[in-house]
């Protein structure tokens, strides 16, 4: 299944990198494809996996580097022009009208036209239907993009990028959505794709497809391409710990001396029982105990996230249930959650979290205003007592409490949302991704902040993508799968090749 | 789940409540009361087509009402005041029409406004000049006097379909006013332009996904530009059709219409989500619009009551357009 | 390290910007000054204070509404209606604050329907209100006709209009009222933070577990009420009420006067207080052009081209921090 080796380059980067301002986020990557090669991108968040593909589509322009093209260097910094020269991306969101035929979709923007000005449409057609044979990708050109399902949508997105004859496909986390039969038939098309000598860069988190139908992987780490070989030249656990790193190590020797809590006071704060979103997680369940921290780890796209918005009332719950104080509910929104004693720090602090303008006071306050009012007044006094005892007890930097949160270090930033829903003393606290982007300093505050909590009672719940802060921090460790809760254990006994293992999907 | 569900529910809507009406007053399903309402509706369908295209373009016209009332002032003053030939003046009225569109569209794409705060300001600017370059106050005068341009005039025409037809005779068939020929000239236009041309089909994809139009190496600010430019053209045409049937213009010309051209067009399919819309069912709109109205006088509901309905239909059309919306929405993440 | 930054040019804008306001108006009604010596009189500033009492009043009221990413097209017609309201309150017999009461619960009751539509079912505001609009403006039209109704002449209802306080006009004292309690909303109370936190972050606030529909809601019932407030006045003012006041344009000023106030139109920052300062900016432009003879027309591009200028300004000031 490997392409001759030695063979022609089709893609040719040298020396890309990007950097903003004093950030690199890419450091000088070499990066080549074959024609007829499937090489697959796999990489934590923050890899440098994202600017990685941004350069070589167009949308970012390198700061060092060269791309070549089948030997010929190419224009950059514009995904149109990037389209027009040969290099394609299939992004995760659609870029489809859904309101037009697959037809218009496909030659979108330079729809065929007659004489007099009018759309060919019978010159779109024919181009279409052999497009269609030649690729073998069924689809009717006069549906509705709209009505398609999804996966049908991705091959009129890989139809598209054909007709401007892309030689070279970047396709990003294609089977997000997809159900399993779905992802079979899109790694058909790419087998299809790969006899035609199209060069594919398959960009996924979900190991078993990248074992499945590339011919080789490269795998990122801190901005750079730190291995990179034949899929038949490692394994799962081999690649999942170069991903995360050796850190690891350390870690848990680190982690061995902590007092570990399992099952913290024995008494359940929060059950949940068989949960599923449709086409998005399935059957969870789990138990979360007071004086416990429970950590559910994975890789990125195994829907942790979208659990908690479920349970929180902030996004749909098709199925299931979850017990707290011994009754079965459902939230309908995060204002139930909150009054049920439910907290939740979102994963994107600038997005779904912070007031950006407001002071440091402000927004510790927001989620227990009726603590510091009376009848709706605001008690100054009461605010001020609240915004300093949350300023110590995290530690927050500058202890101003009129300062504007979007002054502050992202460590502080985190911190001032994490004594906002300390405030509320709710009886269970779900972190999803508490220390991206934090310095050491800070994350060590919030790790000593959150096993002191746990000491105290409090029943916790985090997500974390960072196994080392995973290996530190839990009582025990969930592992989620492609939406699915695959094994929970202590995190003392945890073997950490196991947990490797597990979270590849093996 | 079709789109074209609405269009075909609005064909049924539209012939029930005709068929209401027709019983309900024996003057309705008469020739000289469908001429009324297609002399009087012709125009706010025109207008509703013109409105058509920003909505698709995910923006709104609020301007069209003072755009006409610009026009027909200018067509006045170059006729009454410079005394220049309809044939001359009506040009140049519709290209102060089409140039007003413009200016929309640029306020829009390069100040980046919000295309309701940019239209609501012209919607306040053109009025204004209405107002300024008003003949009829320079020269109070001509206040009183009406417009007798021969090619001007020939345009409130009437066109006799009965007896071309040669069915005068059996029944008496409702003479079409030359608003409505124009119309029809419009829609066949713009329906060419939606669906036939790659200009209707970039305005859709810009409207339905900006990002993609834009990876797709579309020109989003001149595909908008182009769709105020084209609102703000008919907008002229309806101008100069008003000009010709009430043979003056006064500062008022063109007052309220906003409300109807952007009912009409939602009513009509044209979502305010963008991406989606063709120019046959804001003409169902309008006269849809038209003959409730009408209808409803004549079975004796008064003016008032026709605004509150009016703004009623309104809140009932946006609000089916956006459950409609919500329910694609909802169907697609299932559908996966 | 790149937020420490953003700190910096942030305090750089935030000071000049917080004087750039008071100081543009000082210097545009310096220009008329020097036009026409007549336009710093006492009585023009004062006259000037008194006609922007009812713009003042309900552009107090839209504040909340545009810092929530929201707008009210309707106020127009309802400032009609709630003057005729009070007027058959009055007709009917009952005491003046009664009547004053019927007005402005007829503003709020309007005021409640644009925020349900918007806040709960989720439609544009440009659209309901424009729809409203035209509702209300019917509604007016039936219950009152198209023409003028003679107040009965009663000396308490014409007071709110027409009295005097410690030789003040009332009307400008009650401009005054509804300054400070919207001031007083928007720093004393939840409320009002609330308001500020949609504003700045939608999402975050709706997952801080904030009511953000209601609170919506509220701002909407707020921009009925006031602008029922100033139909009363203006009523009071000219001793009739009709369906017809209110006209086309009432919508425009009082959305001007916000966003010369520096409010944001697509939601965020605002102050009732910077709205004050709109308001008087606004007076002093149709003050001096009506001293120079500019002509109602021109007036009205003008403030097509106002609010153009300042939209502009603003959105390239939020860019560039």
């Amino acid at each position: 299944m490997m392409a001759p080796e030695g063979g022609p380059k089709l893609l040719r980067a040298n020396g890309v990198g990007k950097r903003f301002g004093s950030i690199e986020a890419l450091r000088p990557t070499n990066f080549s494809v074959e024609a007829g090669e499937v090489r697959g991108l796999v990489g934590s968040n923050g890899a440098g996996k994202s600017t990685l593909i941004k350069v070589l589509t167009g949308a970012y322009r390198p700061t060092t580097g060269e791309i070549l093209l089948n030997n010929e260097v190419m224009q950059l910094g514009d995904p149109h022009t990037m389209l027009r020269q040969g290099i394609a991306c299939i992004y995760q969101h659609s870029s489809l009208v859904s309101s037009l035929s697959v037809l218009d979709n496909i030659f979108l923007g330079r729809q065929p036209i007659t004489r007099f000005g009018l759309v060919d449409s019978r010159r779109q057609q024919l181009e279409a239907e052999s497009l269609i044979a030649e690729y073998r990708i069924e689809v009717d050109p006069s549906a509705k993009v709209g009505l398609l399902s999804t996966v049908k949508q991705k091959e009129v997105e890989i139809l598209k990028a054909l007709a401007l004859r892309a030689r070279l496909i970047f396709m990003d986390e294609p089977t997000a959505w997809l159900s399993h039969s779905e992802v079979q038939k899109l790694h058909r098309t790419i087998m299809d794709l790969k006899t035609k000598n199209v060069g594919i860069v398959y960009v996924s988190h979900v190991l078993d497809e990248v074992f499945r139908v590339c011919d080789s992987v490269s795998i990122m780490r801190d901005g750079a391409i730190v291995w990179e070989g034949a899929i038949a030249d490692i394994d799962r656990p081999k690649l999942v710990n170069i991903m995360v790193g050796e850190k690891l190590g350390r870690a848990s020797l680190e982690a061995g001396a902590q007092v570990r809590r399992p099952r913290g006071t024995g008494e359940i704060r929060l059950s949940c029982r068989a949960l599923g979103r449709k086409n998005v997680f399935y059957d969870v369940s789990f138990d979360l105990y007071a004086g416990e921290i429970l950590c559910i780890t994975g890789l990125v796209g195994a829907k942790r996230s979208d659990v908690v918005h479920s349970i929180f009332g902030s996004a749909p719950l098709d199925e299931g249930y979850i017990e707290m104080s011994g009754r079965k509910i459902r939230f309908r929104s995060p204002k139930e959650a909150i009054s049920n004693g439910f907290g939740l720090v979102p994963e994107d602090r600038r997005r779904d979290g912070l007031l950006s303008a407001h002071s440091i006071s402000d927004n510790l306050v927001l989620v227990v205003l009726e603590k510091v009012s009376r009848f709706g007044v605001l008690d100054r006094a009461a605010r001020r007592r609240l915004a300093a005892r949350q300023m110590d007890s995290l530690a927050i930097v500058p202890r101003n409490p009129s300062a504007v949160v979007s002054g502050l270090s992202g460590g502080n930033q985190q911190k001032v949302l994490i004594g906002k829903w300390l405030e509320a003393a709710p009886s269970v606290l779900v972190l999803d991704e508490p220390t991206v982007g934090i310095d050491v300093g800070a994350k060590a505050e919030i790790y000593a902040k959150l096993r002191a909590i746990r000491d105290a009672g409090q029943a916790v719940l985090i997500i974390s993508s960072d196994l080392e802060e995973v290996m530190t921090i839990s009582d025990r460790i969930a592992i989620m799968v492609n939406g699915r809760l695959e094994a929970i254990h202590d995190a003392g006994a945890a073997n950490r090749e196991k947990i490797l293992a597990e979270i590849g999907g093996d | 789940m079709l789109r074209r569900f609405p269009g075909f529910a609005l064909l049924c809507l539209f012939v029930v409540l005709f068929a209401l009406f027709s019983v309900f007053s024996r003057r309705f399903l008469s020739a000289a009361n469908i001429e009324d309402i297609l002399s009087g509706y012709s125009f706010m369908a025109i207008l509703a087509i013109g409105q058509a295209f920003p909505i698709i373009a995910r923006g709104v016209d609020l301007s069209v009402g003072s755009n006409v009332g610009l026009g027909a002032m200018v067509l006045f003053d170059l006729n009454m005041i410079f005394g220049l030939p309809g044939y001359a003046a009506i040009p140049m009225a519709i290209a102060v029409c089409a140039l007003a569109g413009t200016l929309n569209g640029l306020l829009v794409t390069l100040l980046k406004l919000q295309p309701f705060v940019a239209t609501l300001a012209t919607l306040a600017a053109y009025r204004g000049g209405v107002y300024a370059i008003s003949g009829r106050q320079l020269y109070p005068e001509l206040a009183t006097q009406s417009i007798r341009d021969p090619w001007i005039r020939s345009l409130d025409a009437y066109v006799d379909v009965g007896r071309w037809i040669g069915l005068a005779r059996l029944v008496k068939l409702p003479s079409l006013p030359l608003s409505f020929i124009v119309l029809v000239v419009v829609a066949f236009a713009a329906q060419t332009v939606l669906s036939r041309t790659r200009f209707g089909l970039d305005l859709k994809t810009v409207g339905g996904n900006p990002e993609a139009a834009h990876l797709a190496g579309i020109s989003v600010n001149r595909v908008q530009v182009a769709a105020y430019t084209l609102s703000g053209l008919c907008a002229g045409l309806v101008a100069v059709v008003l000009v010709a049937r009430f043979t003056t213009a006064t500062e008022a010309t063109g007052t309220g219409m906003e409300l109807p051209t952007i009912a009409a067009a939602v009513i009509g399919g044209a979502s305010l989500q963008g991406g989606v819309g063709n120019a046959l069912g804001p003409i169902l709109g309008a006269f849809l619009l038209g003959i409730t109205l009408v209808g409803l006088t004549l079975i004796g509901v008064s003016q008032f009551t026709q605004q509150i309905l009016t703004g009623l239909i309104l809140l009932g059309a946006v609000w089916y357009d956006r459950a409609t919306w919500d329910r694609q929405q909802a169907a697609a993440a299932r559908n996966g | 390290m790149a937020e420490r930054l953003s700190n910096l040019s942030r305090a750089k804008q935030l000071i000049p910007s917080a004087f750039a306001l008071p100081f543009s108006l000082f210097f545009v009604a310096g220009i008329f000054a020097m036009l026409k010596p007549a336009f710093m009189s006492v009585d023009n500033v004062v006259g000037i204070v008194h006609r922007m009492a009812t713009v003042g009043i309900m552009a107090e009221g839209m504040t909340f509404v545009i810092m929530t990413g929201g707008i009210d097209l309707s106020v127009g017609p309802v400032l009609a209606i709630a003057g005729l309201v009070s007027f058959f309150i009055l007709q009917y017999g009952a005491p003046v604050f009664v009547a004053v009461l019927g007005g402005v619960g007829t503003g709020a009751v309007i005021g409640a329907i644009n925020g349900a539509a918007i806040a709960f079912f989720k439609l544009p505001a440009i659209i309901v209100t424009l729809a409203t609009l035209s509702i209300v403006r019917g509604s007016a039209l039936i219950v009152g006709g198209p023409i003028l109704h003679q107040l009965p002449g009663g000396l308490a209802y014409s007071f709110i209009g027409t009295g005097f306080v410690l030789s003040v006009p009332f009307s400008i004292w009650l401009f005054a009222g509804v300054v400070t309690v919207m001031a007083l909303l928007q720093t004393q109370t939840t409320f009002g933070l609330q308001v500020a936190a949609i504003g700045d972050n939608q999402r975050a606030s709706f997952l801080s577990g904030r009511p953000v529909r209601s609170v919506k809601l509220a701002t909407y019932i707020i921009c009925g009420s006031t602008a029922a407030l100033a139909g009363i006045i203006q009523s009071s003012q000219v001793y009739t009420a009709s369906a017809t006041f209110g006209e086309f344009g009432t919508e425009l000023d009082v959305i001007a006067a916000v966003v010369l106030g520096g409010t944001n139109l697509q939601g965020g920052k605002g102050s009732v207080l910077r709205t004050v300062i709109g308001v008087l900016f606004l007076g002093v432009i149709s003050s001096g052009l009506n001293i120079l003879n500019v002509p109602v027309d021109a007036q009205l591009i003008a403030k097509g081209l106002i609010i153009v200028v300042a939209l502009s300004l603003g959105a390239r000031a939020e860019t560039s921090e």
